[in-house]
This record gives C-alpha cells, sequence and structure tokens, in this order.
C-alpha cells in the first residue's frame, strides 16, 4: 500500500525543509522516496502545515511514582473522571493521567512518542508494564543512576572508568532503557543518613563520595559507551534561590563533556533584588550559547494546580511545607533512589511562581539554537503536557505573551527582562523543538523526521494565526503510516514501541554486581534483569546504536 | 524428577525468588525452606478438571459463552477477587469496563487501611532492602507480621545493614508479641518486646509523638522509646494493618504515619506497611494506572468512580446480582449471598460453599506459567516463571475469551 500526502507545506528541520511545498509518500509504515509509481491512495494537504510526530523528551507518564501522585491526588480524580470515548477507555486525571487518557492526548495533540525520564532500576519492571498500556505513542525511559549504593561502592572503591561504564552499560540494558539520568546526585543517599543539603564538593555520607565525582563519572561512562543522549541531569538544589551558582558548577563539572540539564527553570534561581528571588536565565542561556555540548529542556511552570514528582527526596522533603492540598510523599527506595510527591499550585498572583513563568519563557526566548533547547513542561513538575499548546502560542506570539504577563503580579516585569524580549518562535523552530532535535538526542535515528526511511509519524495542521488553537487540534495524525487521530478524535489504536540502547560493556562486570545482590538486595539478578521478551510481549523494543567514544 | 532452582514465590508478597522446587510428575515440593505459605501453595497442584457449567462438565468455550450471558444480562455486576497475576488484572479491568462493573481484590482490607491514610494525608515510606541494609532500628507494631508473611525477619532483618555504621540493628515489638518462630530465627539481633493491647496502637503512637520532644509525664516505657527513635540513625516502623482490631483501623495507621513524619523531623525514620498477599498489590497498582483511581473502584456510570467504603466487595456483593470471581493463588471462594450468579475463575480442587452458575479452572501464576506479580512494598515487580504443565489455561486467556464472547457494543 503506497500512500501519498500530497501538497503540504513542509517543515522537516532534519532534512533542511522549512515550510516548502511538496509531496510525502508511505509504504509499510515508513516514508520513502518518491518511488514513481501511482500511489493507492492520495491525501490532498494543499495549505496544510506538515511535520513529523512530535516527540517529549521529559514527561514523567509512568511508574511507581506517578502511581503515588495519582493517589496522593484523589480529590483530582474525583473531580476529572472521563468516559471512554470511542476507542479511548475511561480513566481521569488532568495532573497525573491514566495511562489511556496519557496516550489519547499526547496523540490529540500530534505526539508521537514521549519518554519518561526517572525510570529507577528496582522499579523499571513497573514502568515497562505501564508504559506498554499506554496506547498510541513510543516510549522508553531514563534510568536514574547516581545515588544507587552499589555505584557509590563501586566509586568508592577507587574503580577505573571502564569498569564504572561497565556497570552503567549492564545496568542500562538489563533494565531495558534509553538513556541514563542522574537526580541530585548523591543528594538522594545522603538525605538517607538525614542530610538535608549536599554542596558539589562536599564528601557524601558513608560512601563519602562528592556529587562532583559522582557527576563526571556518569557523565565519562555515558560517553565510553556511546549512548547518543547525554547524561541527563536533575541538578543540585532544585527550586533553591541562588541555585544558579550550582547550575553553572554542574556544568563546569563534567569538563566539556556531553550534557543535558534538564527542567532548568528549576535551576536558574538568583538572590538579586528586594525579594532575593531573581531570574538568572541569562546566565544559563549565555553558557548554553557558547556551550555546542550542552542542551537544556525548560520545565516550564504554567498556573494552576498540579503535583510534583521527582525522585530527589532531598529537595521534595525541603518543599513538602509549600503542598497544595497539604499532603505529600516520600519515599526510600531499595538502595537505590527514592521519590517525593509534592501536590503544588502555581498562583499567578504569586511572586515566586509568576517569576518562575517568566525565567522559562527568558530561557526559551534567549538560548539562540533551537537544536539544543527542548519544550518540557516536566510533566506534571511544571504543568500538565497538555498546556503545550498554550506554551507554543506564548513563544510564537509576543503580544500575547505581553498581554499575559500583565495579569500576573504586578511586580514581576520590573524583576526579570521578558517584557524586552522580542523573539517569537517560527513554525520551522517549533518543528526543531518538539521533533528534529529530541530525536537527534535520543539517537533516535528514524523519528523526528519526514526522510526516506523514517517511521512515517506525520501530523497534519490547518495553518491558524492563534497558534495554541493549531498545535491543540491538529487535522491528521500518522502513528507508523497509520492514521490514528482526524480532527482531535482517535480514530485507530495502534500499539507504540519501546526505545531502549544496549551499549556493549565488559560482561565480566556481572559477577560483581552478582555477588553484591546476592549478599545485599534479597533479589537474584537473574530476576532483577528484564528479558527482552517482557517488553510488549516480546514486540516491542527499538535498539538503538551506540557509538563508543574514544579515550 | 526435576529441580527447579531460585523460584519465585509469588503468594504472600515477601517477593522471594531463592526458592528450590523438586517436581515430580505433576507434583510440586519445596525443598529450601519451611515457609508454611510456600510449602502449602507450591503443593497445591491438583490434576486439571473441565470447566462446569450449572454444576456438569462442559467445553470451555460453552462455559465461556454461559459466563459472558450472565455478565451481559448482569444489572449490577461484581468483578473481584482479582487474585491473578497483572496480565489477568488488566484482562478482568477490560472486561469489568465492558460491563460497567465494580471491581476489587478479595485482600483490599487491609490495603485499604492504609490507602485511607495515604490519600487523606500521604506518608513517608520506606521498601526492603533499605530495611536490610540501612536500618539500625526496626520498630514493629501490632501483631507480629511473621504470622502473615513468614520469611519476613530472615530475609530482611536478619542479615547485618551493609550501608549503616555500626552495621548493627536492634528490634523492639510494640503493641504485640513476636511469635516463638520469630524469637528463634531473631536469633544474635537484640530485641525487646514493650508490651501494649494492639487495640491502644493509634493512642500509644501518639503518646510516642509527644514524648519525642517533651518526654515529661510520659509512661516510662515510652519515653525511653522515644529517646531510641530519636538516637536511631534509619529507624523502620513497620505494621500490618490487615491484623490490626477495630473497625477504624485506619486512624491507627494515620497515628503511625504521624509518628514517622515526627521523628523525621530529628533523625531519618520511615514507615513500611505491610501487604501484598495474592498480587492485591500488582491488582492495586495496575488499576490505579489504567484507571486513575485504585481498586474499589465502579465502572457502571462510564467513567470510573472511586468508594473505597461502597465499593468494598464485601459491601457491594449484597447489591451485585452476579459475581465474576477471580482466584488464581489459592484454593478459596468465599461464600457469596444466595441468589447472586457466580462465575468463579478457580484453582483446580477448589471447594465452594455452593455450586457456582459456572466455574472454569485457572492455573497459578509462577506454577503453570510466567507471570508478573508484585511484592508487598509496591516498587518491585517479579517475574515468576513456569514449572508445570497441567493444561489449564491462564485467568488472562479466560477473562479476555469472556469479553470476546460478549455483544460488540461500546460502553465503559
Amino acid at each position: 500500500m503506497l500512500t501519498k500526502l500530497a501538497g503540504g507545506r513542509i517543515y522537516d528541520p532534519a532534512q533542511g525543509r522549512d515550510g516548502d511545498i511538496g509531496d510525502l509518500f508511505v509504504r509499510d509504515g515508513r516514508i520513502v522516496a518518491d518511488p514513481g509509481t501511482a500511489p493507492d491512495e492520495t491525501i490532498d494537504l494543499s495549505g496544510k502545515v506538515v511535520m513529523a510526530g512530535a516527540i517529549d523528551i521529559h514527561s514523567h507518564i509512568a511508574g511507581g511514582k506517578v502511581n503515588l501522585a495519582r493517589l496522593l491526588m484523589a480529590e483530582e480524580h474525583r473531580a476529572e473522571p472521563f468516559a471512554a470515548e470511542g476507542l479511548c477507555r475511561c480513566g481521569g486525571g488532568v495532573a497525573t493521567p491514566s495511562t489511556h487518557v496519557t496516550g489519547c492526548r499526547y496523540a490529540q495533540m500530534g505526539y508521537t512518542a514521549a519518554f519518561e525520564p526517572a525510570m529507577l532500576a528496582s522499579n523499571a519492571r513497573h514502568a515497562h508494564l505501564e508504559m506498554a498500556d499506554i496506547p498510541l505513542i513510543d516510549t522508553g525511559g531514563y534510568l536514574v543512576l547516581g545515588n544507587d549504593d552499589l555505584f557509590l561502592e563501586l566509586l568508592a572503591s577507587g574503580a577505573g572508568e571502564a569498569a564504572i561504564a561497565d556497570y552503567v552499560g549492564w545496568m542500562l540494558t538489563a533494565t531495558r532503557s534509553l538513556a541514563v539520568k542522574s537526580v541530585n546526585p548523591g543528594g538522594i543517599n545522603a538525605f538517607k543518613y538525614n542530610q538535608r543539603k549536599l554542596d558539589v564538593d562536599a564528601a557524601g555520607p558513608f560512601h563519602e563520595i562528592t556529587p562532583r565525582r559522582i557527576l563526571t563519572a556518569l557523565a565519562a561512562a555515558v560517553r565510553r559507551l556511546g549512548v547518543p543522549h547525554p547524561l541527563h541531569l536533575h541538578g543540585f538544589n532544585l527550586g533553591v534561590p541562588g541555585n544558579i551558582e550550582a547550575t553553572l558548577d554542574s556544568i563546569a563539572a563534567v569538563d566539556g563533556l556531553p550534557l543535558h540539564l534538564t527542567h532548568v527553570q528549576f535551576h536558574a534561581y538568583g538572590v538579586e533584588g528586594d525579594r532575593r528571588f531573581s531570574s538568572a536565565a541569562a546566565q544559563i542561556a549565555e553558557m548554553v550559547n557558547r556551550t555546542p555540548t550542552l542542551s537544556i529542556d525548560v520545565g516550564q511552570i504554567m498556573f494552576g494546580q498540579t503535583v510534583t514528582a521527582s525522585a530527589d527526596t532531598m529537595a521534595q522533603m525541603g518543599n513538602a511545607g509549600h503542598a497544595h492540598p497539604k499532603k505529600w510523599a516520600v519515599m526510600d527506595i531499595e538502595c537505590d533512589a527514592g521519590c517525593g510527591v509534592v501536590p503544588f499550585r502555581y498562583r499567578d498572583k504569586a511572586f515566586v511562581n509568576a517569576l518562575q513563568w517568566a525565567i522559562g519563557l527568558e530561557l526559551f526566548l534567549l538560548v539562540t539554537d533551537p537544536w539544543r533547547i527542548f519544550l518540557t513542561t516536566d510533566h506534571p513538575n511544571g504543568a500538565p503536557f497538555t498546556s503545550y499548546p498554550e506554551l507554543i502560542r506564548l513563544l510564537m506570539d509576543r503580544d500575547y505573551r505581553l498581554a499575559k504577563l500583565a495579569e500576573l503580579h504586578p511586580d514581576v516585569p520590573a524583576h526579570c527582562i521578558l517584557p524586552s524580549l522580542t523573539r517569537e518562535y517560527t513554525l520551522a523552530e517549533i518543528a526543531t523543538m518538539t521533533r528534529a532535535a529530541p530525536a537527534r538526542s535520543l539517537g533516535l535515528k528514524d523519528r523526528g523526521h519526514l526522510g526516506p526511511g523514517a517511521a512515517a509519524d506525520v501530523v497534519v495542521y490547518t495553518d491558524q494565526p492563534d497558534r495554541r488553537a493549531m498545535f491543540e487540534k491538529p487535522d491528521l495524525v500518522f502513528k507508523d503510516g497509520r492514521l490514528i487521530v482526524r480532527d482531535g478524535v482517535v480514530v485507530a489504536l495502534a500499539e507504540g514501541r519501546t526505545h531502549v540502547v544496549e551499549p556493549g560493556h565488559d560482561p565480566a562486570i556481572e559477577s560483581w554486581i552478582d555477588r553484591r545482590f546476592e549478599a545485599r538486595m534479597g533479589q537474584k539478578l537473574a530476576h532483577f534483569r528484564i528479558s527482552a521478551e517482557e517488553i510488549r510481549n516480546g514486540d516491542g523494543l527499538v535498539r538503538h546504536d551506540c557509538r563508543p567514544g574514544a579515550f | 524428577m526435576a529441580t527447579h532452582r531460585d523460584v519465585v514465590c509469588p503468594f504472600c508478597g515477601l517477593g522471594c525468588d531463592d526458592l528450590t522446587v523438586e517436581e515430580d510428575v505433576g507434583r510440586l515440593a519445596v525443598r529450601s525452606t519451611d515457609c508454611p505459605v510456600a510449602r502449602e501453595r507450591f503443593a497445591h497442584t491438583p490434576p486439571a478438571e473441565p470447566p462446569r457449567v450449572g454444576g456438569r462438565a462442559v467445553p470451555q468455550e460453552d462455559a465461556v459463552r454461559a459466563a459472558a450471558e450472565i455478565l451481559r444480562t448482569s444489572r449490577a455486576p461484581l468483578v473481584a477477587g482479582l487474585g491473578t497475576d497483572v496480565a489477568g488484572v488488566r484482562a478482568a479491568l477490560a472486561l469489568a469496563e465492558r460491563v460497567g462493573a465494580v471491581v476489587d481484590h478479595e485482600r483490599s482490607e487491609g490495603l485499604y487501611r492504609n490507602l485511607a491514610v495515604f490519600q487523606r494525608s500521604g506518608w513517608i515510606a520506606t521498601t526492603f532492602a533499605e530495611l536490610r541494609n540501612r536500618c539500625d532500628l526496626l520498630l514493629v507494631v501490632g501483631p507480629d507480621p511473621a504470622a502473615l508473611h513468614p520469611r519476613f525477619y530472615e530475609r530482611w532483618v536478619v542479615p547485618a545493614p551493609a550501608f549503616q555504621t555500626p552495621a548493627l540493628r536492634e528490634v523492639i515489638f510494640l503493641c504485640g508479641e513476636p511469635l516463638e518462630t520469630t524469637r528463634a530465627v531473631l536469633g544474635g539481633v537484640p530485641f525487646t518486646v514493650v508490651p501494649g493491647e494492639a487495640t491502644r496502637i493509634g493512642a500509644v503512637a501518639a503518646e510516642l509523638s509527644a514524648a519525642l520532644t517533651d518526654p515529661t509525664g510520659a509512661p516510662p516505657e515510652i519515653a525511653g522509646l522515644a529517646q531510641r527513635l530519636r538516637a536511631a540513625h534509619y529507624a523502620v516502623v513497620a505494621w500490618t494493618a490487615s491484623g490490626f482490631p477495630g473497625a477504624h483501623a485506619d486512624l491507627a495507621v494515620e497515628r503511625l504515619a504521624r509518628l514517622v513524619q515526627d521523628v523525621n523531623r530529628l533523625t531519618r525514620c520511615a514507615g513500611l506497611p505491610l501487604s501484598g498477599y495474592d498480587n492485591v498489590v500488582g491488582a492495586n497498582q495496575v488499576c490505579t494506572w489504567q484507571l486513575g483511581v485504585p481498586l474499589r473502584t465502579s465502572l457502571a456510570g462510564g467513567a470510573p468512580r472511586h468508594d473505597p467504603h461502597r465499593f468494598a466487595w464485601e459491601r457491594f456483593q449484597h447489591s451485585a446480582d452476579a459475581v465474576l470471581w477471580v482466584s488464581a493463588f489459592r484454593p478459596e471462594v468465599p461464600a457469596f449471598p444466595p441468589g447472586k450468579a457466580v462465575v468463579a475463575l478457580a484453582q483446580p480442587g477448589t471447594t465452594f460453599a455452593a455450586e457456582p452458575a459456572v466455574v472454569i479452572p485457572v492455573g497459578t501464576p509462577g506454577i503453570d506459567h510466567a507471570a508478573h506479580v508484585f511484592r508487598g512494598d509496591s516498587i518491585v515487580a517479579l517475574r515468576a516463571g513456569r514449572l508445570i504443565d497441567r493444561g489449564l489455561p491462564d485467568a488472562a486467556a479466560v477473562l479476555s475469551a469472556i469479553t470476546a464472547a460478549l455483544p460488540q457494543e461500546a460502553s465503559c
């Protein structure tokens, strides 16, 4: 079956296409070059905007902390139950949607992939079982390392770079992960010894390893293994005024190795001004603009009720006093990491929240290269992912942005440079930051673009001046060549895939890990390892190449 | 004769994965542990039986059709028991959604005493490996958990904490006596008993909270215990809520959760609510991720409605006109009120108080088929293997077949 998508305006930055009119050909779920034969079906896209399926590089969609957040957000689920809509099964939730609601809402917005950025090794099997129940979109998980006692023990033993990389490679493969995440390296572990703060160069308790050492070791291991995505770092002192120093410190700590800083908005705070809370977005942006090995996602906040769910127990315990409603949960997990769940309501009339909003937008507007900044709200921590269309409008429409700014706490304009920023994102830049760039960063060679060989994840929009309306409801969404959404309605269910890497490593590390599992974890290593047949009944793994770096 | 090593035990939620099980012509015997739960459950492998409708043996398709007909004509169905693996729970929820049923797990009462507190106020909790490797003071509150989870101490308490200095641990029993077997297995681990009535758990926890910062006026054993909690590096407070007496046991849990929070102002402390029989934690996890709300939910109105009181199966069975009950872990099914149309997916050899309308024998997860089950501390999921083949279908396949046999109209 050959389908021709005819005459659309194609925004495909990976292929250098910036709105030129052209045809796409789809066969067996893939984009193919014009075969010169008559298509079986032609879909006229004249005047329409055509992009690859969007990819969310950082969204908490599955796993233990997400289920804890659903349980804690009992009021939301009582208020927002959803009946089945056609093919979308019933469920509920806005900040903590159920699996079918998650898949359907993403697909309805033109997203065809979303990645869980904080998969704990001990909870990986759960996360995979849950991700398999999210329909329509591809998924994958980033493995959280750097607070696990075994890793800290390995560092403390003086292990060399090769052994550390072997450990990371073994764990990535065993847990079926796509990338390496580190959350407040050393901090979650230190919290288990009642430390509520840990400086970058302070030795942690028990293992006596500094966060800087953890950070450099993980970044080096990722590079050595050739994992496409750089170390995905949730930095230090999340949410604390003045944390810009620690953020710049962590960039310096990796010493030129590739690094991705996630939800940077929460790590871009200064202590200037009469309120001792100020935007440090310009400093971060300046650093990003001159450091080609550095990428960021923003973690934009939007106003309203949400819930923050993070492995960073140290930070979440500190934030628990701000819980709204007034309840929160913290969990220490399996000598591995932890999780903290704190419901939160961002208020536009509160100075701090309003400035957080402005800081996120400043980051978007000041970072010049859309290949190294990704559109996220750190769902659900800054806002639910369903607020992306509104966020896109804020980026593409300065008048709208200024009108919204005028509604906020009156002191905010004087405390930030947002009013002076005139930049408006173009469609090509939106296509880059939501498609081409995340695919390239994650090493997904056949996603995020519309060149021959790509998976036929294609989204068709009507060009509307109201960019929120445009991106809220694409006309057509194709997943692997199959039409899944028409005019906002899910018309076919498709199964997603699970994206993973399996970096080469010396299997000798397994006996070291095995001895420690046997002695400590109360679980056999053979049972810890997740077999390929467990993922989507053995039919769903997509393996991506690793290119080991030179050392 | 075959020997299976490192077998995962899916029954009590402790997640033991080190069993040696011998197989002899379809019969299994656990050789590596005295755990009575594992020994009894693995030993129960009678031969497959045919499905029955109205007490008469019928082919599987006929039983599936009869089950579908009962659910199709039911006005208030209950899909419960849910003693099955993750795949079985998924299939049960899909069926429940189609027929508009109430869903619950047989063992949810103990779980809900904890969940009610979690939903109201949250808590600070921990997992088994943290207990084993970091905890220097274990406070066991109420009835000894080993009665339900026999290897609790052997696997998670007796080994010295690897990531604590000094690598020592003591155990204190509060408002509950350790079993004789517990005293024996603890061996060299120092333990003390602070006596008290199990009915006073909430009150004692409140006294302890108060004594943390102001011990004046507290009974000496409470003041002493508060001092030990303060001095601990990482205390764990463990309880088995299903064993708490009284109708409002969740209030005792709430006091314990508050105690843990109060200790955390001074040092580190975490709660360990124990449950997990028959994959109740897995059933609750799947329900929560698929519906957004936990067990004890009705799908009758189109959208999920969660009500831990109304939709508890023991209450709702009286309003239901049809019951589909899944019990793949144990040869037991409750006696339902008379007049209910009952469809039982149960182990072979299950005895019934009254013959159900439809009985479909199913295999046991981790014995007849590979299965995902959750450990009781809710974080770790395990993959149990397949040991023997009795020719029994798994619950997921039967449930999916029943759903497929329903008329093809959409409903939630």
